[in-house]
Parts: C-alpha cells; structure tokens; sequence
C-alpha cells in the first residue's frame, strides 16, 4: 500500500516536471523589472500579449542588478536590464553590455545613448519631492530643499540608500553639485544631507510607493513620474514639488547583457520598448517617453508646468559614473554613521 | 534472523552517509572555501584586518553578537512559561494555540519587517488605537528604533523557542519533582536543585538555537534599521552596493565562526 502511493507520487511528480519543461514559454530576463517602477507591470503585460513573450518581475534596484551581473559575467542568467542614467554608464564601462542599436535608434537624442551603443535611454524623469499632503500633520507642502530642513518635518521624509538605487544616487550626486561641489568635492553635498538627516525617518532598501501612498512616509525624495502615478493613477492625496532651488533630470537606460541566454528575444523586445506602443505604456506612469510625442494629451496635461523643470538640469553621465563608488561610499560613513 | 556482520554494517553506515557527506561538501565546504579565496584573494587577506579595525565592519559584528545574545535569553525567558503549558497542560484549542504561536516562523525577515511597520510605524496600528482610546497617539514610527528592531527580533525567536522548549519539557522528568517533594525540598529548592539543572540543557540548545537564527537574519534589519547595522546587512551592502567581495567574504566567514564559537559554548558540558 505504501508502496504503491510512493509510486504514484514519484509518476505524478516526473509528470509534473516533464508537463513544465514542454510548457516552457518564451522569456527575456530583464533585472531591475520593479512592476511599479515606471509602469514596468504594464509595459510587460502589454508584452505579453501582443508578442506572446514573458519578461517576469524582478526586484533590484540599478545597484543591485549592476552587482548581480558582475556576479554572472560566466555564466549570464539575464538578458537586459534596466539602470538609471549613470549607474547602466558604469555597467557598460565594466563590459557587462554588449552593443546593440535597437531599431528606432537615430529618434534618441545623442546625449542619451552611447554612440557604440552600449546603454540607450528609453525614458527620463526629474528628482522631485512626492509629498502625501494628508500624512504632513498640519505641516505646509515643503517648496525648496532648505524647507526640508526645517524640525516641522522631523520624521517625515524617506529617500532610497544610494548604495541601493540609482535614484537616489541621482539625487545625492546632483544634490552635491547643486550646493556647490563637484565630482571630486563632495563636502557640501554631504554638509547638506547631514543636516537633512536629523528629519528623515528611512532610508529604505526597498520601494516604499505603496508606504507613501498609504502615509507611512509623508515625503518621498524620489523620481516624480512616481508621484504623478500615485495622484493620478492610485488616486492618493499626493502633490509633486520641484524644489525652487532646483533639480535634475534622471536618463532611464537599458542594455544588452554581454552573453545573454535569449539574445534572439532580447534584442525583439528591446527593440520594442523605442515603439509608440511601448512608450506611450511608460507614459501612463509618468516617466516621460524618450521619442518625442509618444506621451498621450491627457498624461501630457497632468505634468507641472513646463516652467517648473526649467530648474531641471542635466548631469554629466561619464562623472557621475566615476564619481559613483567614492561618493557612495562617502554618503555610507557620513550619514549612516558609525553602525551604532 | 540475520547476522549482523560488523565490517557489513559499517559500509552500509557509509554507504547511507553518503549523501549527507556530499552535501555538506556541496553546501558547506565548498562555499567557505569560494569565500575564503574571495577574502583572501588581494593583499593576502588585508580585507580581515580592515573588517576587525575599528569601524563599521566591527560594530556591526559586535551589534550582531549583542543583538543576537539579548534576543536568545529574552525570547528563552519568555518562552519558559508558554512552553512549559503547552507541554504539561492538556486543554482545549491546545493544538490550534501551538499552531497561531509558530506561524511567525513561517514569516520571512522582509515579511517581520514590514508588518511591524504596519503595526509601529509612523501610521501603524497601534499607535493609531492609542490614539483613538486616548485621544494622543504613542509609539508612532517605533518600529525605526532600536526597540522596534528587537521587538521584530522577538518576534520569530519567542516561536522558534517555545517550539524547542516544548518538545525538551515533555521529556521533563517529573518523578525527580515528586522524589524531592517527598523528601521536603520546598518549592524554590525544588526550582534550584531539580528543576533547572534537569532543563538546563534544553535552555542551552535552545539559547544556541535562537542565537544562531539572529546571528543569520537580515530582512528585518534590511527594512527597519536606519542607523543601527548588523553583519548581514554590511555584507548585503559590500557585495551589492560596492561589489566588495573581500570585505563581504572576511565579514560571512568572522560572522560564521562567531556563531560556531557560541554554540559550541552553549553545548560544552552538554551531555
């Protein structure tokens, strides 16, 4: 009797196995594919079904997957990943990319892909502060960086580890530059956070959107396509603020893993993402379409005035890039401290 | 019957052994060795003198041992009545009762964090009941603090020991309390002379079992902590954040043997 069930158990077992391997479906692995990140969930469902391909989810930050893909270099397990601007930058100087010019190339403007075409931009956001009015307990909407400093915002403002995603890099890097140093003086920069330390409450190693939405951070430092999504699509208490002082613009790039197991497909759907279809998909999160037009009238109309990201600046990818271990490294003795 | 012949039963001893073996080497061995060669791989091992230098890699090793030894006793110490009644009391819901408390064993680290976030954090739960009893909320973003770190610690360790307690104390030789009782020992002579040395292994294994399982977690630490560290998060950080494979490898090695250290403290003079 035991025996018999242990045999049917073993049959049932193979037979599950061997159901699956003749199932498999055509996939592209993509690292750093967070489906609330720049509407990555949609942009893949839409995917799916209009190429029958899976590009499942995956969770790290630019950091991470850099890290991730340096880890595998013998033996690839991804395809394509997505970075911000100047962490994919020094992920193509490390070799982990091979070159590829997706169709739809010569649409990108030049300062947002690698001429060899190593990394290429597919969309851009801005730093912004994504503040949830209702969870600031009385205090006003926060306008400028030096508001952030101020004790009525004691406990309320998150920004990502920098050592975790490109976004805040983005941000501590311009952040350094906007206070009057540079990419080998980081002093004001960290002068600066140091102080806006006393205020923050996380610095999370993970994405807090939903916490945000829900109240738990008032403040949100981060990309402001996110805030957008939430007042717009999650229907959330949330208003997006350029500070006065001004901020900078992020470049969202991709690239294709040097080795990757399903170069076929990869390069597919890559060349894919440069379409309207696609790029309107990453629109409806508000990161804005690297192909001119593709963003439809209606998200068009919900963005702050054109005359607020006049304050938007570009940073310099290949100094940024260089300036990434030292300065992270900086942002981990100073404000995290001692480990105490 | 069949003669058990000795050479016979010491292959097949062998022979069963053999996949224990091959997994050790595969899951243990040679891990260690790939780390150890990543630890040592520049300036023959400098990254353990930076690691044991003054600083952040120190500390956190330090937090972790810390850390990790209040959550072992304090969990123990609370988990000593409960476990106690689960394995000498017969009561209704008994089962359902042992059930609810291990569940939280079944909770990843990330999992822990995130609900004590829901519970203490800035708009947790509770400050929120607090806030509607009395009308002024308390506690709110706790869960960031150093208490709110060890209360999540806690949180798995008080299962994960009343589960190895319970199954020591129902093995409790209970005669031994009725032979002293016979012979007039009072109560707390009784709890010195009888009961704690007779459960003190139990306490030990179960102090070395919940030790170790902090000495390993992260996920809490990676959701909750702001300034605090502990050794798995630097070690997260070195290998993610900076591609720092000798400092990570020489931190997961000094974590690994402070671990070993302890719990072969904990079970010298165990019989």
């Amino acid at each position: 009797m035991i025996r018999k069930r242990a045999l049917l158990v073993a049959v049932l077992s193979i037979a599950s196995i061997a159901a699956v391997a003749v199932a498999q479906e055509k996939v592209v692995i993509q690292y750093d594919c967070i489906p609330n990140y720049a509407n990555w969930g949609g942009v893949t469902a839409l995917y799916k079904k209009l190429a029958g391909v899976t590009v499942p989810p995956d969770p790290k930050g630019s950091s991470v997957a850099m890290a991730a893909l340096e880890k595998e270099k013998g033996a690839p397990q991804a395809d394509t990943s997505y970075y911000s601007g100047a962490i994919g930058f020094q992920a193509a100087e490390k070799g982990l990319h091979e070159p590829y010019k997706p169709a739809g190339w010569e649409k990108i403007p030049a300062a947002l892909k690698d001429s060899n075409g190593l990394w290429w931009t597919v969309h851009t956001s801005a730093i912004a502060f994504v503040v949830n009015t209702k969870a600031l307990g009385g205090a006003p909407v926060p306008r400028s960086w030096q508001d952030l400093l101020k004790p009525v915002y004691k406990g309320k403002i998150a920004y990502d580890d920098p050592t975790w995603g490109g976004t805040s890099y983005t941000l501590i890097y311009g952040l350094n530059t906007l206070m009057g140093g540079n990419e080998k003086d980081f002093k004001p920069g960290l002068a600066y956070l140091k102080k806006l330390d006393a205020n923050v409450s996380s610095y999370p190693r993970e994405s807090i959107y939903n916490g945000v939405l829900r109240g738990e951070v008032p403040i949100w430092i981060n990309a402001d396509g996110n805030g957008y999504k939430m007042k717009y699509v999650d229907g959330g208490p949330v208003e997006v603020v350029i500070p006065s002082e001004g901020t900078f613009t992020m470049p969202l790039v991709m690239g294709l893993v040097k080795g990757a197991p399903h170069k076929a497909e990869a390069k597919k759907y890559l060349d894919w993402l440069l379409t309207a279809p696609a790029q309107g998909e990453f629109a409806k999160s508000y990161f804005l379409p690297v192909l001119p037009g593709a963003t439809p009238k209606e998200i068009a109309a919900h963005f702050l005035p054109a005359g607020e990201y006049k304050r938007a600046r570009a940073l310099d990818l290949a100094k940024m890039a260089a300036a990434a271990d030292a300065l992270k490294r900086a942002w981990v003795d100073e404000i995290r401290g001692s480990g105490r | 019957m069949a003669r058990r012949h000795p050479l016979g039963s010491a292959w097949t001893g062998a022979l069963l052994a053999l996949p224990l073996l091959l997994f050790l080497v595969a899951a243990v061995a040679w891990p260690i060795a790939g780390l150890a060669a990543r630890a040592f791989a520049t300036n023959r091992g400098a990254a353990f003198g930076e690691v044991l230098a003054a600083g952040r890699y120190r500390a956190s090793l330090v937090n972790s041992l810390a850390l990790s030894s209040a959550a072992a006793v304090v969990s123990v110490l609370l988990s000593l009545w409960p476990s106690w009644v689960l394995a000498r009391e017969r009561f209704r819901g008994r089962d359902l009762l042992r059930t609810v408390i291990s569940l939280p064993l079944t909770f990843s680290g990330v999992l822990v964090g995130f609900l004590m976030v829901v519970l203490l954090g800035r708009v947790g739960a509770l400050p929120k009941a607090i806030g509607f009893l009395t009308g002024r909320e308390a506690f709110a973003g706790a869960a960031y603090t150093f208490a709110g770190l060890f209360a999540a610690y806690l949180y798995f360790e008080v299962p994960r020991a009343v589960v190895t307690l319970e199954s020591a104390f129902r093995h409790f030789p209970r005669e031994l309390d009725m032979a002293a009782r016979a012979l007039g020992a009072g109560p707390l002579e009784r709890l010195i002379k009888v009961a704690l040395p007779a459960a003190a292994p139990a306490l030990r294994s179960t102090l070395a079992v919940t030790f170790s399982a902090s000495m390993g977690s992260f996920g809490v630490a990676l959701i909750l902590s702001r300034r605090f560290t502990v050794a798995p998060l630097e070690i997260y950080t070195e290998m993610t954040g900076f591609l720092n494979d000798e400092v990570a490898g020489a931190l997961c090695l000094l974590l690994a043997l402070a671990t070993l250290v302890v719990d072969r403290l904990l079970s010298a003079g165990r019989r």
